[in-house]
């Protein structure tokens, strides 16, 4: 596995949705640590949907300041207070059946290359455990999942800060490590995906 | 009608479960845990503490918790996720694996029994209604009221008169995260009478 030192993990000290036994080798800090943190080292921040967003919409300018420091942020869960640059509060899908929370990949993006969303939308045969809304997008940001009616469940946001924000209305899919399954491949991917996402902001902050 | 704080620790089950219209009413506040002091809980009759609460915030308010308790109060607990943060007196936790599939076994048993069906609860909510998986089993003081249990015994939802002045309702259930995170439907039958047995009915 990769050195991820780089990367922050906020840690919720609580078991929610998609957080449970996650492998990983990220820093991690207690997310009441955060207002005093020095965050210099990092090249990205990991926001898990268990997160304090009272604490959050507390340290939004930090938040705000170390993404347009040309570095990645990455949140997955339901937003319900301005915290996160661009991002509008979660809107529950309304579910008539369980089509309705069927995954398409609109984007083809190397996070989800061979991934069957069949396996995001169901587990064992039950369908929701992905996502069950979604946030409505910023101007300019890029989809990559939708649910049935194009609701954007996961997208990733290079307009509204000097840096990149990836948002999911699922989890922070830090949980995709089975390697039976098309989803196993995910979470390595997105560390991936950050780590070249930092490479190209740093490039262009150098080119400006 | 009982006074009621919820505990909120910012996150955004909660923040469902405790600000739907329906619940919201039976609630005299929403109190957001990181501000808490030991005389926050003064003016309730109950205090509801959330399941999978940060355990550091839980290990900071859970003396206030017991004080209140010890002075009559009504603790309600939700799935405390961790054995480590120990906040009820008495409690005897053990962890089980949690079987999330229980009900796509061929003769679906959940595993969870009524044991007290007389209880006034009952009235308000029934077993189909409070079952859903579970995390662990609680081993009570004797003279607790076990009101849910699994077929070997072990406590799902119970009610402690004996362990304090007050009255501690504990259970390994964690029905405002699920409806908070807009699943499982159970578990929105389960407020729905939940609610109305704690500010008006017996207990």
């Amino acid at each position: 596995m990769m050195q991820n030192k780089n990367i922050l993990l906020l840690n919720s000290q609580s078991v929610g949705m998609g957080e449970v036994s996650v492998q990983h080798n990220f820093s991690e800090l207690d997310m009441y640590d955060f207002p005093q943190a020095n965050l210099d080292s990092k090249i990205a921040l990991i926001i898990q949907g268990s997160v304090d967003q009272e604490l959050m919409l507390k340290n939004k300018e930090k938040i705000r300041k170390f993404a347009d420091s040309g570095k990645v942020i990455v949140f997955g869960g339901h937003l319900f207070l301005p915290w996160l640059p661009g991002a509008s509060f979660f809107v529950p899908k309304e579910v008539r059946s369980h089509k309705d929370y069927d995954i398409s990949i609109i984007n083809s993006h190397p996070i989800f290359e061979g991934v069957d969303t069949y396996d995001m939308t169901y587990n064992k045969g039950v369908a929701g455990f992905f996502a069950r809304g979604h946030h409505p997008i910023p101007e300019g940001a890029e989809v990559l999942l939708t649910l049935p009616d194009h609701e954007p469940i996961v997208y990733i946001d290079r307009v509204s800060t000097d840096g990149t924000l990836l948002v999911s209305s699922g989890n922070a899919l830090l949980n995709y490590q089975d390697p039976n399954r098309t989803t196993g491949q995910i979470t390595s991917r997105l560390v991936e995906w950050i780590h070249n996402e930092y490479a190209q902001l740093q490039k262009r902050s150098v080119v400006q | 009608m009982r006074k009621i704080a919820a505990l909120y620790s910012g996150v955004s089950y909660q923040h469902r479960s405790w600000n739907e219209p329906k619940y919201k009413k039976f609630l005299s506040a929403i109190l957001y845990v990181p501000e808490l002091t030991e005389s926050s809980f003064d003016e309730f009759d109950i205090i509801i503490v959330p399941s999978r609460l940060h355990t550091g915030l839980m290990e900071r308010i859970k003396p206030w918790v017991r004080k209140f308790a010890d002075n009559g109060g009504t603790v309600v607990l939700f799935w405390p996720q961790s054995s480590d943060s120990e906040c009820v007196p008495l409690q005897n936790w053990e962890n089980r694996p949690t079987n999330f599939w229980w009900w796509l076994d061929k003769d679906a048993k959940s595993g969870l029994e009524l044991r007290l069906p007389e209880h006034n609860l009952f009235n308000y909510l029934t077993l189909e209604d409070a079952t859903w998986h579970y995390h662990g089993v609680f081993w009570p003081p004797a003279g607790a009221e076990v009101l849910v249990t699994t077929e070997d015994n072990g406590a799902i939802l119970y009610v402690d008169k004996v362990s304090s002045a007050g009255t501690w309702v504990v259970t390994s259930l964690d029905p405002e995260f699920h409806y908070g995170s807009y699943f499982m439907p159970a578990t929105e039958r389960f407020l729905d009478g939940f609610f109305p047995w704690l500010a008006e009915g017996e207990h």
